[in-house]
């Protein structure tokens, strides 16, 4: 019997291989950094300028319930690459700085990693945020990405109150993290500027996943594009095409150029011919840092925003696109950026890597064939941690709280439930709200009046139970600490550091 | 389902009656294929075969007036410049109700199809927070206090036309169907009229040669002995009450006027397209309104309960309607603009109130909750498909623009202040305009480009505030909802609707862009208190005696009821 299936497998390999290479999709995968549920037009923003999005949205399939894994930026995107949740990869608590000596373990297997025994061509652009590590050994060439280009943490990162954020000459907004080297841009594991000069910034990123598209289309290799912008994070910054040019402001202005880069890659992929054979994939990395007022996006109609459990940290905006195959529309069914990686693995025909996944393949959703695959999701908190474990869970149209805190990510909200003042706080009974009659998460179920709800939290509290049991926290990579001296510099032998770290 | 078997033979009867003398016999029709499609337009997990079988009598009834109006309409032609008019006023709809403004519960899959048929307006605003004055200011082209829609009995306060409410339109004031007549349209009104429930104050005093519906809100049930149910009227008669003949249920929120004012729509939109006749429909459905109903075919069939089922009932009719005017032919010769009298009353929400989407506050309020409104303007074939309109609109403009489609003068005798938006409609082009907030008798708020500036702020009075009304829950701003009404007259507190469309971050007024802002908004703000001719207030006096105890029609019904001796006071407005 073993050996019939090792004899299938070698027939199934065989037939892969011999089917002709631009048979298998591409893909490419858009995220935006910091964009809240209610900052696009299709979601509902009323000052918005997103011709490229709202075209995406129009011909696509929009979701309404679709989840990151974290409420801030590197524990999301190690979920989303890994299809794992940040705990078992290990990626808490909080995010990574320039120095941090951990990064996402090499053995995690990335959707690119998961591509490249198929013969795809992978480029990632933009943010990666998941460690530069001792020798650079965690940057994304080490993780299955042919190319890199961009900044390998947050933009803000580094200080910015003497640098140019708007042509001709408008300085960054704020003063960023100072003590720390200029930001830099790398092209593989290479410094090519630093500080980045941030209103060129985005025609470089524009420009190589244009080149990228085409070359590889030309090539006839599918490909697999990750453009991981810094749009619409603080500081925010654009070029000269976008600036000024929206209602929104600098925010606005932001997200206007991520939304042109978006349009040129779709540009690019009809002009290469790839676009009737590529999965094209938008969503963001956590919600709004409404800390920064008008700079800080929108949650529309959630509760709170990025650093906090609440839907508006979490539940971001996401469009699936892929011109007949997928039908335009709206679903209301639940997903993850979790199933991102399995849902790619599906549609290439790729072996899924052989660890716990927390991902399903989303194909039943997108080709419109039946229910979601995913019944429930887990909300751990930025720095996720054994001890008190998950803070609410989602099951259906259901979400108990089991823990709560606010952030000085959402600050300045009217909700003080935000509010950084609004500390760890255990509830028991576990909050409850119905998230389909009550979206902002207003009011609680889980009171003597709704006594028929204590049946939802026992079924809920069975699922927690399920699911803590079968998680193996990974060694905190963010844990590690810091090493001043693994911040990325140009000039590795210059002093003083950090301000010697500069090269035009 | 009294409700409904006596609506709709009353629906027949009327079709009947404005029929010219022909065979009319029904049997040798085919099925309507109108019906067919509507139902198909449910979200898939609806009961077709319920709300069929439910219309099926109406249905036999509407076979032949269809089948005649199909074969008018291709000979129709009414030498093309005139369209007709569809005004669909929703009541305590809020902005973001809609799935094409990000409401995420779907409830919208016709009127976001009628949004990518036809344009969007993000910044569109009614005239007034509360439901009375907006329609008054919708149907003159005036704002309230000019028409007399509001009060002086106190400062800042909303009013409106309980059925204690002494006032109503004024006989000077002229409205949008007295115009149209003049260019030979035939006007109705379906739903709730609001302007005044005297006799002198109904809808065919004041242009309109159709009504079906009810003066007031319907509040209800009431004791007989201390106030009158609202009655339902059709044309000039009552044909019933609310509660009585036209049963709400409050408990489960269960009615059928939704259908029942559908129903009325296609009779009108049928016998006038096979008449030839250019023809006015304000459809002012008020199913969204507290008490909240929907048909039983609609009862929880939301995500959002029984407000969102509501929604989705109007969603429902508004397909079958624009799916009718295909049907009939005429979609290309009619006009048809959506919006809503004021913000989503969120003292009502979650299970009885609607969203304003990332807008402050709601109803009541001069924040943007309370007069931002939804709006989509589809006119196929002539207003551009999949547009989105960044023109600031208002519900008064309405009135000017309709004027300008049917080829007619403005009244030359006094301020209008809506604009005729035909070249926004037909080219997307661009209108400087302001937009007043006001409240009551005073100037609230002014919106110039995406600067707002307010003046006065007034959320509402900790009076009513401790008594658990709250118009922004969960959403107070200090210093911006104010519980005192607080003036800012000499400093007024001034946002960017862009960058802060949820008026949550006044610009600094140390600022550069402050300083801009006012000076361009000081001017505007100045000429339009000299120009203000403010007219005599309206509703200002209450008396138990004006109530309906005994509408016109309601001898023939058995339904008189004796009222009080009359005892006017000055009507108390708390917000």
């Amino acid at each position: 019997m073993r050996r019939f299936s090792v004899f299938l497998l070698i027939v199934f390999n065989v037939t892969c291989e011999r089917r002709s290479a631009a048979a298998r999709p591409s893909f490419v995968l858009l995220l935006a950094d910091d964009l809240g549920f209610g900052d696009l037009r299709s979601y509902g923003h009323p000052a918005s300028a997103t011709p490229a999005l709202d075209r995406l949205a129009d011909g696509g399939l929009r979701f309404t319930d679709f989840y990151s894994s974290s409420p801030v930026c590197s524990p999301s995107r190690a979920a989303l690459l890994t299809g794992r949740y940040q705990s078992r990869s290990g990626i808490y608590p909080g995010v990574f700085y320039p120095g941090s000596r951990g990064g996402l373990p090499l053995n995690e297997t990335t959707i690119a990693e998961v591509l490249k025994p198929l013969g795809y061509a992978t480029a990632i652009v933009g943010k990666w945020h998941l460690g530069v590590g001792p020798d650079r050994m965690y940057l994304p060439v080490h993780q299955g990405f042919d190319h890199y280009v961009g900044v390998p943490y947050s933009h803000d990162q580094g200080p910015c109150s003497n640098l140019t954020c708007f042509p001709p000459d408008i300085k960054c907004f704020g003063t960023c993290d100072v003590g720390l080297v200029a930001v830099p841009l790398m092209i593989n594991d290479t410094i090519k500027q630093q500080p980045i000069g941030f209103p060129d910034l985005e025609k470089k990123y524009s420009d190589f996943a244009r080149e990228f598209i085409l070359t590889s289309a030309r090539r006839n290799q599918p490909f697999f594009l990750y453009y991981a912008s810094h749009h619409t994070h603080y500081p925010q910054y654009a070029g000269r095409a976008a600036t000024g040019r929206s209602p929104r402001g600098p925010f606005g202005d932001a997200l206007l150029e991520f939304d042109s880069t978006v349009g040129n890659i779709i540009e690019a992929l009809k002009e290469s011919g790839a676009h009737k054979n590529t999965f094209v994939f938008f969503t963001s990395d956590n919600g709004p840092s409404l800390m920064r007022m008008s700079r800080g996006g929108s949650a529309g109609l959630l509760k709170c925003g990025k650093g906090t459990t609440y839907e508006g940290g979490m539940r971001v905006p996401a469009i699936a696109y892929w011109p007949g195959q997928i039908k335009p529309g709206v679903t209301r069914k639940l997903a993850s950026a979790l199933d991102i990686l399995p849902t790619i693995a599906s549609l290439a025909g790729a072996k899924l890597p052989r660890v716990h996944l927390d991902g399903f393949d989303m194909s039943d959703v997108l080709f419109g064939h039946g229910p979601s695959k995913r019944k429930a999701m887990f909300y751990y908190p930025m720095d996720s941690n054994e001890k008190t474990g998950l803070f609410a869970i989602r099951l259906g149209k259901y979400k108990a709280h089991y823990y709560t805190r606010g952030s000085t990510l959402s600050d300045t909200t009217p909700d003080q439930d935000c509010h950084a003042t609004s500390s760890l706080r255990r509830h028991n009974p576990p909050l409850l709200f119905d998230l389909e009659a009550d979206p902002s998460e207003n009011y609680n179920l889980a009171a003597p009046e709704h006594h028929e709800y204590e049946a939802v939290l026992r079924k809920i509290q069975k699922v927690k139970e399920q699911f803590e049991e079968g998680m193996v926290f990974g060694e905190a990579q963010v844990g590690k600490g810091i090493d001043p001296s693994l911040e990325p510099c140009c000039t590795p032998q210059c002093t003083p550091k950090p301000a010697c770290c500069v090269c035009p | 389902m009294k409700t409904n078997s006596t609506a709709l033979r009353a629906g027949a009867a009327q079709t009947v009656r404005s029929f010219p003398s022909r065979d009319r016999s029904p049997g040798f029709f085919p099925p309507v294929p109108s019906r067919e499609l509507s139902v198909r337009a449910l979200d898939a997990d609806m009961s077709a075969e319920g709300l069929r079988a439910a219309l099926l009598t109406l249905t036999l009834t509407l076979t032949l007036t269809l089948t005649f109006g199909r074969s008018c309409c291709s000979q129709r032609s009414r030498n093309g410049s005139a369209p007709n008019i569809i005004i669909m006023l929703m009541d305590d709809m809020g902005w973001g109700d809609l799935g094409v403004f990000g409401q995420p519960s779907k409830e919208t899959p016709n009127l976001d199809r009628m949004a990518a048929e036809g344009m969007l307006f993000p910044n569109f605003y009614t005239a007034n927070p509360l439901c009375s004055p907006s329609r008054a200011a919708l149907l003159t082209g005036r704002l309230p206090v000019r028409n007399g829609f509001y009060t002086t009995n106190a400062h800042a306060r909303n009013a409106y036309t309980p059925q204690e409410i002494v006032g109503g339109i004024s006989q000077g004031e002229i409205l949008l169907p007295e115009m149209l007549r003049k260019a030979g349209y035939i006007s109705k009104i379906v739903g709730k009229w609001h302007l005044g429930h005297r006799p002198e104050y109904l809808p065919l005093e004041h242009g309109f040669d159709e009504w079906f519906g009810s003066p007031n809100c319907h509040f209800g049930p009431y004791k007989d002995s201390d106030r009158p149910n609202i009655p339902i009227y059709r044309d000039s008669q009552m044909v019933g009450r609310y509660y009585e003949e036209f049963e709400i249920d409050i408990k489960t929120g269960e009615s059928n006027l939704t259908q029942i004012y559908l129903e009325e729509s296609l009779l009108f939109l049928r016998t006038q397209a096979k008449a030839g006749q250019p023809f006015f429909l304000y459809w002012a459905v008020d199913a969204t309104h507290a008490p909240v109903y929907a048909s039983k075919h609609f009862l929880g069939r939301s995500q959002r309960g029984r407000y969102g089922d509501a929604v989705m009932e109007l969603d429902y009719s508004v397909g079958v309607i624009l799916d009718e005017l295909r049907t009939l032919g005429v979609a290309e010769d009619t006009f048809v603009f959506f919006t809503s009298d004021n913000g989503a009353a969120l003292i009502s929400a979650p299970t009885q109130g609607g969203s304003n989407g990332p807008f402050l506050c709601g109803k009541e309020t001069t924040y943007e909750g309370g007069m931002r409104e939804p709006a989509i303007a589809w006119w196929p074939g002539h207003i551009p498909a999949g547009t989105v309109s960044q023109q600031l609109g208002n519900v008064m403009d309405l009135f000017t623009t309709s004027l300008a489609l049917a080829g007619l003068p403005l009244p030359g005798d006094r301020i209008i202040d809506g604009l005729d938006l035909t070249s926004v409609l037909l080219n997307n082009s661009l209108i400087d305009r302001p937009i007043f907030y006001y409240r009551g008798n005073e100037l609230m708020a002014v919106r110039l480009g995406l600067y707002k500036a307010h003046y006065w702020t007034w959320s509402n009075s900790w009076e009513q505030f401790h008594k658990g009304i709250n118009f922004c829950p969960g959403e107070e701003v200090p210093g911006v909802t104010t519980h005192e009404q607080k003036e800012h007259t000499m400093q007024p507190l001034i946002f960017h609707l862009g960058r802060d469309p949820g008026e949550k971050f006044p610009i600094s007024v140390l600022s550069e862009e402050y300083h801009t802002a006012l000076q361009r908004i000081s001017p505007v703000v100045k000429q339009h208190k000299k120009d203000l001719v403010a007219g005599v207030p309206q509703l200002n006096m209450c008396d138990l005696a004006v109530m309906n105890w005994a509408p016109a029609g309601c001898e023939k019904l058995g339904k008189c009821l004796k009222g009080p001796e009359s005892q006017p006071w000055k009507c108390d407005w708390p917000h």
